[in-house]
């Protein structure tokens, strides 16, 4: 667990909008006064969104830290010096508290939208959280009535910073989570020009990856080596699946393809694995052994080998009780956004069950964008996307504000939808600036607490269900789709089809490090299960069920918030409708 | 049939014998696959049917059945003939009910379509899960082109067939059920339906059909759910089948149950409740119902509360017409816009049948953009018709740069001031003939009011209309103004529709502000000055006054005011005789909305707003404000209250009270004001923009074919036959193996690939020898080759290595042909034909020299627009009246002696007319059968044409695409249009009607000479577009009833007038107006054509549309927008919205995910890969790789559209979708470490 000085001081330099390097975080850490050193270390960073140790050494060094405490105040909110002010104190105490707040209930019995208004343990530190209220406006202003009657400081700060509201000792929502860490984010390292040969360098680094996990298990020989060699041998081959086709007597034949050329590989339909190839997609990363025909231009396969995630996988957990909220697909601006249920939400988080609720991970489709359809603007709510996203920041705000989130974008979002999607334009990001929030790709992975997640937001599910038997992949149990992913150990094998590739220099698609937590949406339906201990969570949606779903029988899941144990990897769903 | 019709018919059959003669002459000699002719004639639809489906026996039992009974019940009885084998020599069962099926579509489709021989694959016997056996038919995409009643009708034959030979019905399994319903929406998502069945309704209609509907996989996608089925044997789609159950039985259930009724054999009693919809669950159905109720209930109400203001009777408008906007195809009007199109009745000679008639003046006016025979897409009553010029109705109005306001009547005036246009204030007239309506089933709509109209209500009042029609110092259509007002006074008859001015289009407030401004005007020696505000001039644009700007745009002078003041109610001394108070609370509120109405009582007109409840529903408004001082805060729903008020605190000559005037047509006050009657100018306006362009040209395959000889790859991509034959291969010179079809000589034995054998001279036949065995075998009765001994099917071609060289050198020294008389010599690459026929390349030769080419079925084909015309006159067709009575036209439409070449002649129904380009290509093709006669055949040349006069008399194929029928036609003259103008009788009996259809003629004796069956394709639908048969007469009870609809008076009754402002349904008064279809059956059925308005020209207007003379899309949408900007009745923004939605963006949005799914393919072999091979370069040949889709096709619009979407002011919606586009396309093409940098970068 990192040290309470550098948490504060990431926390610090967070809310002013920097990320920093793990060194500069000691460097600063060491230097004194957490709120003094990220300030200082924020001047020395200035139009930098990293803080690097040389800012901090350039802090320190330079005396910035002995500047006069007026310059605290962060420029852009002048308004509130004192809640600034206590701060350090409140995160100070906030593990304290944390750690006596420990009372689960069990999720059946909530409803969260009732019990949190009228929670009785949430009364006091009236004042300048009702001033903060005022001030931060229209953040409360879709709650209940009781919420704001009743339970003012029920509504933690909602600038993003500590909330001066829990100094006192029974108040709720004092988080003080550590800042996620982030990997595999394109964001800012698109490096694509749409050239031939950024196309074939995508794909030969997913092969040189994922052939990597599979070099351990088989013994390799280059398709061009197979191809010269005489009929009868046994070869082992890794390869990306080229083409998939049935014989006329009911076998297979897979084409597997590596860096020197392709090698067909005969599946017999008796096989015990032949029904595997039902699950095969097209450029997924396989290796087969096998002999080859006497002529040498076949190999019968004996045995079929996936990237996979070992079964002895054993995934890391938070080192104390913190959770975190697993959301997805929000689509606001949509008609059909689930209102209540998300007021709901926010609310729930409000309340002392939620304390623990220190990160908010949410998997893309935050808005429901423009164009994504024919004719959608005759079924949006908000027509103008850049107020969609304003409308969402408005919802955000009421998510208590000394939460971690953390957002990748979707296909309903303003980004480019070919994969790997980066994380939200500079524009996009000021408008959701409310709580600090983080802004990666699609797909990332986040590590929060030690845990690491993947998000990714699920465009290629769609394909995977079409793809493969209902029993292996279906709508109703999207996380059954999820295994499959984590299986091929890539979020979007299939090329060609639906999932549109943008060129980069490596596959940020390739799944290479094992994750604990696989976290979708997309789909808009619930669903979670553990494949080889890795947690495959479906997030469902906040948007009801619209037109189109109706057309094709689609019911989606809306109104639901898994919400993770960090610390055991239990989860619980609650439902807000 | 009259006398002289008997005498056309056979002086034309006269002439075609005489083809036949010759043409059978040269077949003889065997050089052709088959040694007879091989269109036969079929003088009735019987014979039609019986030779397109080549069963004997039927066209006599048609014949029979015909004069007893309807077509639908003779294809009924014809089953009981098939099954009991009287008709069609059948042995099987499935053979029978496969004629009965085929028999039934061709009867139901006149048999002219391909549907019944393409569309029908076969009936099959199969087992059911209880063993027993059931009908299974299989469809194949042709069907398309039977039409519903037919598709439906076929399978209930099938049935009759099936419950006579006593075989069970199709039980389907529910895996079959539900595939079905799958199916169907598949296919109606990859090709669309007219008519999507809901899945209840699908699978209902699957649960209980008795027969099982098969067919062939059309399309690439692939159910997801029921996948793999026994007894079906795609995943895709299958076309034929959706298209019999969807358009057919759902459909059309109702005209099935009308036979079903009338079987004992044959119970369907579930189509009731397909009908009824009583097929849903009863639960979920009674609730949706009661909700729909409950709607529409609500709706009512809103519409019918108690103070439903009485208003102006105008057609809803429908903006049905706009969707699917081109870039390009310009918008001539928005949905019943003031300024669009003004409907007036009436037909004129070239007109009816599905077309428009449009001033030519108007034509120039859009810059061209219409020209005779384009396509337009159009607001009512029909979805599409072509365009015809018609210089008989007004034209439009424009103002100039200068400010004056003028209407153009004359096309050579348009041209002149085209460039001077500042606004087209209004298109003019668009003719509509009544059959129109007839034919849509479109309630009438309110008409302009007419001089043809208005002559009637002049004689009614007590005119002597006859006299003053042959009094010279008269004229009735366009007298001078004070005549017209004498009129109106003597006579209580309406004002002279010249004379009316379209107050509908101003409001009352604007009427009264007029009034005021003419009152204070003075009268000068040229007319009447008038203060110019911006509101006087609007109102005059609108009411389309011709006025002329003076004193440096400070006054309007209208020249012919008269009629004017007096409908203003101001006497000549400018003195105004009434104020708003005097007008009734009817006329103050005439045409407001109520809520609008109610207001205006209550109004206290504290706002200032300029007159905005107009008639244009607000478009216009936009226009004017730049340049009107007081209209920035427009567009207020009820500021016309204000306004009223305003207008009047301004004219303070008037000390009246100040009265509210919220009506936004000033009809009604002009009524009450004037003392005669004033008719409603213009009530309803027609929206419409481009659709297809016209068309005139050859059809050449592509690359063009000259001769169908095999020549492989050896050609090169030009196919170039004298390269293959000079190149040498390794076998040497010119030797190429190719496949072709192996004949043998009957009489020799010899066998060789031609059909005339080198050997004895004798006609070759197909060979078919089983590979296998080696045994010889013959076809049986259907064709079909099949080894008896290995029960395989058997082809005749087979890989040979042929002489090219010398066979293309000994073509050219049979016929004394140089190499040096053509400039390429085009072949096929392999052919496509069942038997791999080759053709004599001394044909393809002569061909290349006379620069035609040959589709693929042998024949010479021109391509055109259809269009109807009913009389001409000889010297518009470049011809003259000797040579038309030459022809046996013998007196003009009055009934005069032919005598001048400007007499007005009523067409002949097989007559046609020729474009310039499809005359010249005749004259080619006439040259080269005469040198094929001459040279290959050694006979007589036919034609003998020196200049294009001597076409005239010659006769041709009309066919039009998907059907197996060519009708005989014969040339009477040319035009300058680039369109095939024709009786409509003979293009519905090519099943077309003028919308904007296409299709070709063929020079007679080159089809009886070069086409063969065996020519054709191999494959679906390679016998569509064929001519099977020919007919060399139109009867007109046998052609598409559509052309019946047309009417054929002089003139229309008043009655029709007057029921058209009550929107009277058309059947109303279908007596008062003769039709087509009421002289079917009697001598006249081939006479009277008559027309209510005439044409100076065939071929006024451009000739050819803008859209085809401009040169790249960019500059054509650069003309369509600037159009849109100029035309008072089009809301720019909009067609620029249009545009980018149904153009831009797709393109965009559609490359840019083919870019990031894309295939690649290598520079060098040509090999395409799925995704990139990871060797980089190709695996087949290790060439250089690249891209199918590059950056540069990706974004070659995004500039482009968003310019337009700035320069429009395109919503932000719009505007926002583009952004992000081009976020996504920086995003996917630049390097966020070495962004590229703009020019903003150097500023």
């Amino acid at each position: 667990m990192p040290q309470e000085s550098h948490r504060r001081l990431v926390e610090e330099l967070t809310s002013r909008g920097y990320n920093a390097e793990r060194e500069a975080v000691t460097l600063l850490a060491n230097a004194g006064d957490p709120e003094l050193a990220a300030e200082a270390a924020a001047d020395a960073a200035g139009d930098a969104f990293v803080v690097t140790s040389e800012h901090a050494r350039e802090a320190i060094d330079g005396g910035l830290l002995d500047r006069a405490p007026e310059s605290e105040a962060t420029p852009d909110e002048p308004s509130y010096p004192e809640s600034a002010e206590g701060a350090a104190d409140i995160a100070e105490k906030a593990p304290t508290d944390m750690g006596g707040a420990d009372d689960p209930t069990p999720a059946d019995e909530l409803l969260a939208g009732e019990d949190g208004s009228g929670h009785p343990d949430v009364s006091s530190g009236a004042e300048i959280s009702k001033s903060q209220q005022t001030a931060s406006g229209s953040g409360v202003e879709g709650k209940g009535s009781g919420g704001e009657d009743s339970s003012p400081s029920s509504t933690t700060a909602d600038d993003g910073r500590p909330s001066p509201s829990s100094t006192t000792a029974d108040a709720v929502g004092s988080r003080s989570p550590p800042a996620p860490e982030i990997r595999n984010d394109v964001t800012g390292q698109s490096t694509g020009t749409g050239e031939y040969e950024e196309f074939v360098g995508t794909f030969q680094d997913r092969y040189d990856r994922l052939a990597g996990l599979l070099r351990g298990r088989v013994n390799h020989r280059p398709a061009e080596a197979i191809q010269s060699m005489p009929g009868g041998s046994d070869a082992e081959m890794i390869g990306l699946v080229d083409d998939i086709r049935s014989t006329a007597s009911g076998h297979w034949i897979v084409e597997l393809e590596d860096t020197t050329g392709t090698f067909p590989c005969l599946i017999m339909k008796d096989r015990a694995f032949a029904p595997l190839v039902d699950d095969l997609l097209l450029d997924e990363c396989l290796a087969v052994q096998g002999t080859l025909a006497d002529d040498g231009g076949i190999m019968f396969v004996d045995s079929l080998h996936f990237p996979d995630v070992p079964r002895t996988h054993k995934p890391n957990t938070a080192d104390r009780h913190v959770q975190a909220a697993l959301i997805s697909d929000v689509h606001v601006g949509s008609q059909e956004f689930a209102q209540e249920a998300w007021d709901r939400f926010a609310e729930w988080l409000h309340t002392p069950e939620a304390e623990a609720v220190e990160y908010l991970l949410i998997g893309g489709d935050m808005v429901e964008g423009v164009g994504v359809y024919p004719d959608q603007d005759e079924e949006l709510d908000i027509v103008d996307i850049y107020d969609q996203y304003r409308a969402f920041a408005e919802e955000l705000k009421k998510v208590p504000g000394d939460m971690e989130i953390v957002m990748i974008p979707g296909n309903h979002d303003a980004v480019r939808l070919a994969e790997p999607q980066p994380a939200f334009t500079e524009e996009l990001r000021d408008i959701m600036s409310a709580h600090d929030a983080r802004f990666t790709g699609n797909p990332s992975t986040v590590t929060v607490e030690g845990v690491s997640v993947l998000m990714y937001h699920g465009f290629s599910l769609d394909e995977v269900i079409a793809e493969l038997p209902e029993e292996k992949a279906s709508y109703d149990h999207p996380h059954k789709a999820m295994y499959q992913l984590l299986k091929k150990r890539h979020v979007a094998p299939q090329y060609g089809g639906h999932t549109r590739v943008a060129p980069e220099e490596k596959d940020y698609l390739v799944i290479d490090e094992v994750p604990d937590v696989f976290h979708t949406g997309h789909v808009h339906k619930l669903g979670w299960g553990k494949y080889h201990n890795v947690l495959a969570v479906n997030s469902g949606c906040w948007q009801e069920q619209t037109d189109f779903q109706k057309s094709v029988n689609i019911d989606p899941d809306y109104g639901y918030a898994p919400i993770l144990d960090l610390d055991t990897l239990d989860m619980t769903v609650r439902k807000f409708v | 049939m009259r006398e002289d019709d008997e005498r056309y018919f056979e002086r034309m059959e006269e002439r075609l014998d005489e083809a036949f003669d010759r043409a059978e002459a040269a077949r003889a000699q065997g050089y052709d696959p088959q040694t007879e002719i091989e269109i036969p004639v079929a003088r009735d639809m019987a014979d039609r049917v019986e030779n397109i489906l080549g069963i004997p026996g039927v066209a006599e039992r048609v014949r029979e059945l015909e004069g007893q009974m309807s077509r639908e019940e003779a294809a009924l009885e014809l089953v009981e003939d098939f099954v009991d084998g009287s008709v069609g020599d059948y042995d099987s069962r499935e053979g029978k009910i496969e004629g009965a099926v085929r028999t039934a579509v061709a009867l139901l489709t006149e048999g002219v379509v391909a549907a019944p021989i393409e569309g029908i694959d076969r009936a099959e016997l199969l087992e059911n899960d209880d063993g027993t056996e059931f009908v299974n038919v299989y469809y194949a995409g042709p069907i398309r082109s039977a039409g519903g009643t037919a598709q439906a009708l076929s399978v209930l034959v099938a049935d009759y067939a099936r419950s006579l030979l006593g075989i069970e019905e199709f039980h389907a399994r529910d895996d079959e059920i539900e595939r079905y319903a799958e199916e169907v929406a598949l296919y109606e998502k990859e090709t669309g339906l007219q008519y999507t069945p809901k899945d209840k309704e699908t699978k209902f209609i699957a649960e209980h059909l008795p027969i099982m509907l098969d067919g062939e996989a059309t399309g690439d996608d692939e159910v997801s759910g029921f996948r793999d089925l026994e007894r079906v044997d795609t995943n895709s789609a299958r076309g034929g089948m959706c298209l019999v159950l969807a358009e057919g039985i759902a459909l059309k259930a109702p005209k099935i149950q009308r036979y079903t009724r009338q079987l004992d054999e044959v119970d369907w009693p579930w189509l009731q409740d397909l009908i009824d919809g009583t097929y849903y669950d009863s639960g979920g159905d009674a609730d949706e119902d009661a909700d729909d109720e409950a709607e529409t209930d609500d709706g009512e109400e809103a519409d019918g509360e108690p103070s439903e203001p009485e208003g102006p009777v105008r057609a809803d408008p429908a903006s049905k017409y706009l969707r699917d906007l081109i870039a390009g195809r310009p918008v001539f009007g928005h949905p019943s816009e003031s300024g669009g199109f003004r409907l007036r009745y009436g037909r004129s000679r070239n007109h009816g049948f599905a077309t428009a008639g449009v001033h030519p003046a108007t034509m120039h006016l859009v810059d061209d953009f219409l020209a005779t025979g384009t396509q337009i897409k159009t607001e009512r009553p029909g979805k599409a018709a072509g365009v015809v010029p018609v210089d008989s109705i007004e034209g439009p109005t424009v103002r100039l740069a200068n400010g004056d306001v003028r209407r153009i009547d004359d096309p050579a005036e348009a041209l002149e001031i085209r460039n001077g246009v500042d606004e087209i204030l209004d298109l003019g007239e668009y003719l509509v003939n009544f059959g129109e309506f007839i034919e849509n089933n479109h309630p009438l709509v309110p008409a302009s009011y007419a001089v043809e109209w208005w002559e009637q209500e002049f004689a009614d009042a007590g005119a002597d209309v006859q006299a003053l029609r042959d009094d010279p110092h008269v004229d009735l259509d366009t007298p001078d103004p004070r005549t017209a007002l004498d009129w109106a006074d003597r006579y209580d008859c309406p004002i002279h529709p010249e004379y009316t001015y379209l107050w509908h289009d101003v409001t009352v407030a604007e009427y009264d502000a007029l009034a005021a401004a003419a009152a204070g005007g003075e009268i000068g020696d040229d007319g009447l000055l008038l203060n110019r505000t911006d509101d006087v001039q609007r109102a005059l644009e609108r009411l389309l006054i011709e006025h002329t700007t003076v004193d440096d745009g400070e006054a309007l002078l209208i020249p012919e005011f008269r009629p004017l003041l007096r409908s203003l109610g101001v006497t000549e001394d400018l003195e105004r005789q009434w104020t708003p108070a005097d007008l009734s609370e009817r006329a103050r509120t005439w045409g407001a909305e109520a809520g609008d109405a109610d207001d205006a009582a209550v109004a206290d007109g504290g706002r200032p707003s300029p007159p905005s409840a107009d008639p244009d529903g607000g478009m216009a408004i936009r226009d004017e404000e730049g340049d009107s001082p007081d209209s920035s805060d427009s567009a207020d729903p009820d500021a016309a209250v204000d306004d009223a008020i305003t207008v009047e605190g301004r004219d303070d000559d008037h000390a009246a009270p100040s009265v509210a005037l919220p009506g936004t047509n000033a009809i009604e006050a002009v009524n009450e004001v004037t003392p005669f009657e004033v008719r409603e100018r213009a009530p309803t306006r027609i929206g419409n923009r481009m659709g297809r362009p016209e068309k005139s040209e050859s059809r050449d395959l592509s690359p063009a074919v000259h001769t169908m000889f095999p020549i492989g790859e050896a050609g090169g991509s030009q196919r170039d036959v004298a390269k293959a034959a000079k190149d040498r291969t390794d076998a040497g010179r010119g030797v190429i193996e190719v496949s072709l079809g192996e004949r043998e000589c009957p009489d020799c034995g010899e066998h060789t690939y031609k059909n005339r054998c080198e050997n004895c001279g004798g006609h070759t036949e197909p060979y078919f020898e089983c590979d296998d065995c080696g045994i010889e075998v013959e076809p049986d009765e259907s064709g079909r080759v099949v080894c008896p001994r290995c029960e395989w099917e058997v082809e005749s071609p087979e890989e040979r290595v042929v002489d090219l060289n010398a066979e293309y050198h000994d073509a050219l020294d049979s016929i004394g042909e140089r190499e040096g008389s053509f400039s390429i010599l085009k072949g096929v690459q392999g052919l496509m034909s069942a038997n791999e026929t080759p053709e004599p390349m001394e044909k393809g030769i002569l061909r290349a020299k006379h620069d035609v080419s040959s589709f693929k079925d042998g024949t010479v084909r021109y391509d055109m627009t259809d269009l109807p015309v009913t009389s001409v006159r000889p010297e518009e067709l470049d011809t003259t009246a000797a040579e038309f009575r030459r022809l046996g036209y013998e007196s003009d439409i009055d009934g005069e002696p032919l005598q001048h070449d400007d007499q007005l002649v009523e067409l002949k129904v097989q007559d046609i007319v020729l474009p310039d380009g499809a005359a010249e290509h005749m004259m080619r093709t006439a040259d080269f059968v005469d040198d094929l006669l001459e040279r290959f055949y050694g006979l007589d040349p036919f034609y003998e044409v020196e200049e294009r006069e001597d076409l005239v008399g010659e006769l041709v194929f009309g066919m039009a695409p998907h059907t197996s029928a060519a009708v005989v036609g014969r040339v009477v003259g040319f035009t300058s249009a680039a369109v095939g103008y024709a009786h409509p009788y003979f293009h519905a009996a090519k099943r077309r009607n003028c919308d904007g259809d296409e299709d070709c003629v063929m020079l007679l004796l080159d089809g009886l000479l070069n086409f063969s069956k065996e020519f054709l394709p191999d494959q679906r639908g390679g016998r569509m577009d064929a001519p099977l048969v020919m007919s060399s007469r139109i009867d007109p009870s046998e052609i598409d009833d559509e052309a019946h609809n047309m009417d054929i008076v002089r003139q229309y009754p008043t009655e029709f007038y007057e029921a058209s402002l009550e929107m009277a349904d058309p059947g109303e008064v279908e007596d008062l107006i003769q039709i087509g279809e009421d002289t079917l059956g009697t001598d006249d059925e081939y006479h009277g054509f008559d027309h209510t308005h005439d044409t100076g020209d065939l071929a006024l207007g451009p000739d050819l549309s803008a859209y085809k003379t401009l040169g790249d899309m960019e500059t054509k949408m650069d003309a369509q927008l600037e159009l849109s900007r100029k035309l008072r009745a089009v809301d720019e923004t909009d067609v620029a919205e249009r545009v980018i939605e149904n153009h831009f963006l797709p393109d965009l949005i559609g490359n840019l995910r083919a870019f990031s799914s894309q295939e690649t393919r290598c520079l060098d072999c040509g090999e395409k890969y799925r995704r990139v091979p990871l060797t980089g370069d190709c695996r087949e040949c290790g060439g250089r790789m690249t891209l199918t889709v590059h950056r540069g096709s990706v974004n070659k619009y995004m500039d482009i559209a968003i310019q337009v979407a700035e320069e429009f002011g395109c919503r932000d919606y719009t505007k926002q979708r583009l952004e992000v586009l081009e976020r996504s396309l920086e995003s996917v093409f630049e390097n966020d470490k070495n962004k590229q940098s703009g020019i903003a970068d150097f500023m």
